[in-house]
């Protein structure tokens, strides 16, 4: 009798556990990459964020990407000194930007099933303390227990309050810039 | 006569040197190396527990005293326990301090090799701060203070 209610016992938890698991359907991950890509004939420039945090939710389909933006790591020191400074992001004011969005066709991912599926993503993008919509599209790759996101977008910059009239940068910068968004996460 | 010319020449001479020595100035701040983070001096060691405490107590006053606007932020000697051993997307290890009762703890990404400690060990890293401790209400959870460029000090 004992035994039964024992076996009873460990079924019935596993059963609350993975269930638990189930409802929140949320993973985290600190394995992303953002970049941020200008061209313009005078020259490329290429930034590099390796410290982003990420939150996904295969249920809701909702994902946060909180972005630490002086981690941004460029070639020359030069141009990572002028891209924090307070006449571009002024990432010491903000020092962090956020991609809140949520993926429209969530139903149509099957996070157990391996396979590349194409995300509808809409939501809102705070850089420099000014938020505007985004509506782009990404992949979600599902391979076992990794599940990975990427996603490629342009951003105004003047959206963002970021606009430079005169000098270098105005020639050197493109006026639209390329961002690459990459995170993986592991699935209980 | 004579001093018209030796004043020309002076002048010459004086605007060339000008030139070269703009030019040099130029390439030398287009060409300026990254600080190296290692060898610069520390401007404040702490604790991982006292850091995180300082940042979710006012995040502005922290980040007025540790930021810095041209993104040279201060450098950091930050001892912890290790809580979680990683790798990035770049391939850099990334090694998260922690005390046992507290909600955020210090990701530190370390540069080139790195004799990764035992999980539970209590190490020193040294590193630039790039961004603090907080409270995310979209995530609903704590992120950890950032340090970045970051080894171990012995």
């Amino acid at each position: 009798m004992k035994r039964i209610s024992l076996i009873l016992s460990i079924i019935l938890l596993s059963v609350a556990t993975t269930t638990f698991a189930q409802a929140t359907g949320k993973l985290k991950t600190t394995k992303t990459h953002i970049k941020f890509f200008s061209t313009t004939p005078a020259e490329n420039i290429e930034a590099n964020n390796y410290a982003s945090v990420s939150v996904l939710n295969t249920e809701t389909g909702e994902g946060v990407f909180s972005v630490p933006m002086q981690s941004f790591e460029f070639e020359k020191a030069l141009m990572q000194k002028h891209f924090n400074s307070d006449k571009f992001l002024d990432t010491k004011a903000f020092p962090k930007a956020k991609l809140k969005g949520k993926i429209t066709n969530i139903s149509e991912i099957d996070f157990s099933k391996d396979g590349v599926y194409t995300a509808k993503v809409s939501g809102d993008l705070t850089i420099k303390g000014k938020t505007n919509p985004i509506n782009e599209t990404g992949t979600v790759t599902v391979k076992g227990n990794t599940v990975t996101v990427t996603s490629k977008f342009n951003i105004a910059l003047a959206d963002y309050g970021i606009t430079f009239v005169k000098g270098k940068p105005s020639s050197n910068i493109a006026k639209t810039v390329e961002v690459t968004v990459h995170s993986e996460y592991q699935q209980e | 006569m004579k001093r018209k010319k030796l004043i020309s020449a002076g002048i010459i001479v004086v605007v060339v040197a000008g030139i070269i020595i703009t030019g040099a100035i130029g390439f030398y701040m287009f060409n300026m190396p990254h600080r190296n983070v290692q060898s610069a001096k520390t401007d404040y060691q702490l604790t991982a527990t006292a850091l995180v405490a300082e940042y979710l107590e006012n995040a502005g006053a922290a980040n007025e005293k540790y930021l810095a606007s041209d993104g040279d932020s201060k450098i950091m000697e930050v001892t912890g326990t290790v809580n979680k051993i990683s790798e990035n997307y770049a391939g850099k290890k990334v090694i998260i301090l922690k005390g046992e009762n507290d909600k955020a703890g210090v990701s530190c990404t370390f540069n080139g090799e790195v004799n990764v400690p035992s999980l539970g060990t209590t190490v020193t890293a040294k590193g630039e701060i790039n961004a603090g401790a907080s409270y995310d209400t979209d995530m609903e959870l704590y992120q950890d203070v950032v340090l970045n460029n970051c080894t171990l000090v012995n």
